[in-house]
């Protein structure tokens, strides 16, 4: 594994096993924490027009999110120097987490039925008893 | 159970189950993360009604997020990489065999775990004040119906891609939604700080007593595993409640 050429091992090396080095905690640290100044940074510094633009502005922040949450899964949880049991393990969860929004395309795609339906109580995501009957 | 199981040298024990060492450490770690994905898939649900309602709510989640203090959330922030980072030093000191240093650094992972909550508290009491708990006692007065967004885009953009605005903006029954999915989601990873804190605290414990449980890292490691994941939660939380763009 590649990630094992910079390996050390754990005490005793009698059982290999990776051990992240501290210059790169630091690393990551400083990825992480940079990450937080451009969360923030990009929430309250982003010019118009792009920052009334809803869709990039929360793109941008999910995507340092994202960003942050790799650095964490990858080398702090250790995924990076896993066996590949542990890595079917982490990577279906988090695939499993997307797919779930798989779900939105439901109540995105409602509008577009190209009949009504039968039921009075126009579709909407609100519990039924807050959506008044028109009839 | 130690009659089937074997020592290898001065390590921990190898279980009869286990081929050998290898395989039983894996197991562990495996089964961490099984439950961590089962976590994930907690969360996850949560995470899709906060986006189902935010697509449906914006403007009125846009409003609503303005009562909830950044300042205190980035704090929060902070502190939780910081114990990440300190859990992480926790488990390359545990690997290395150095206690006293994994137990300074699970120390100060139990300091931020403490002054998350801390901060947390004054939120949530500062949501009391202001009549924000999405309970009887709800009143959301502070934005008016009147007040609307225009933004260049508004012009600008085809009217399939425009959010659903200017309608439901500072609608109060919406905005009693918008504290709902906030202090359940704030509140469920609050519960899993207070976990962590007495995960952290039980290893700790164990470590400093020399329990016979704690024969290697992997305790550590495990108890870090969680760690992550409840900062890897507040990672997601942070953007999402508390920097609403318009």
């Amino acid at each position: 594994m590649a990630g094992h050429d910079h390996s050390e091992l754990t005490k005793g090396g009698a059982h290999p096993h990776h051990v992240l080095p501290q210059g790169m905690i630091f690393l990551i640290a400083g990825g992480l924490f940079a990450g937080m100044a451009a969360t923030i940074g990009a929430a309250f510094m982003i010019p118009e027009p792009l920052h009334s633009n809803t869709f990039f502005m929360q793109s941008l922040a999910l995507a340092i999110a994202i960003f942050k949450a790799c650095l964490v899964v990858y080398f702090y949880m250790g995924v990076k120097f896993g066996t590949r049991l542990v890595k079917i393990f982490a990577y279906g969860g988090f695939i499993w987490f997307f797919t779930l929004f798989i779900m939105m395309a439901d109540y995105v795609s409602r509008p577009l039925e190209p009949v009504p339906g039968w039921e009075t109580v126009p579709s909407s995501a609100l519990p039924r008893n807050t959506v008044e009957d028109p009839e | 159970m130690s009659g089937h199981a074997h020592a290898q040298g001065d390590g921990p024990e190898v279980y009869f189950q286990y081929e050998d060492i290898d395989q039983q450490q894996e197991s562990y770690v495996v089964g961490m993360w099984a439950f961590l994905m089962t976590e994930v898939m907690f969360f996850g649900a949560l995470f899709l009604i906060y986006t189902l309602y935010r697509w449906k709510f914006h403007d009125t989640f846009f409003f609503a997020h303005e009562q909830l203090n950044w300042k205190m959330g980035g704090l929060n922030t902070a502190v939780l990489l910081f114990s990440s980072v300190m859990v992480a030093f926790a488990v390359h000191f545990a690997q290395k065999g150095k206690k006293t240093a994994q137990l300074i650094c699970l120390g100060m992972t139990l300091m931020c775990a403490f002054g998350f909550l801390v901060i947390k508290t004054f939120e949530y009491g500062a949501k009391g004040d202001h009549k924000l708990y999405p309970n009887y006692t709800f009143e959301y007065g502070a934005h008016d119906k009147d007040h609307k967004v225009e933004s260049w885009w508004d012009d600008n953009l085809p009217a399939f891609m425009h959010i659903e605005k200017k309608e439901q903006h500072g609608d109060p029954k919406n905005a009693k939604l918008f504290y709902s999915i906030y202090f359940t989601m704030t509140g469920l990873h609050g519960l899993h700080v207070v976990i962590g804190i007495i995960a952290i605290t039980s290893l700790m414990v164990l470590i400093m007593i020399k329990s016979p449980l704690i024969t290697d890292y992997v305790p550590t490691e495990l108890v870090g595993l969680y760690w992550h994941f409840v900062d890897l939660v507040w990672i997601f939380l942070y953007p999402l409640f508390y920097l609403i763009p318009r």
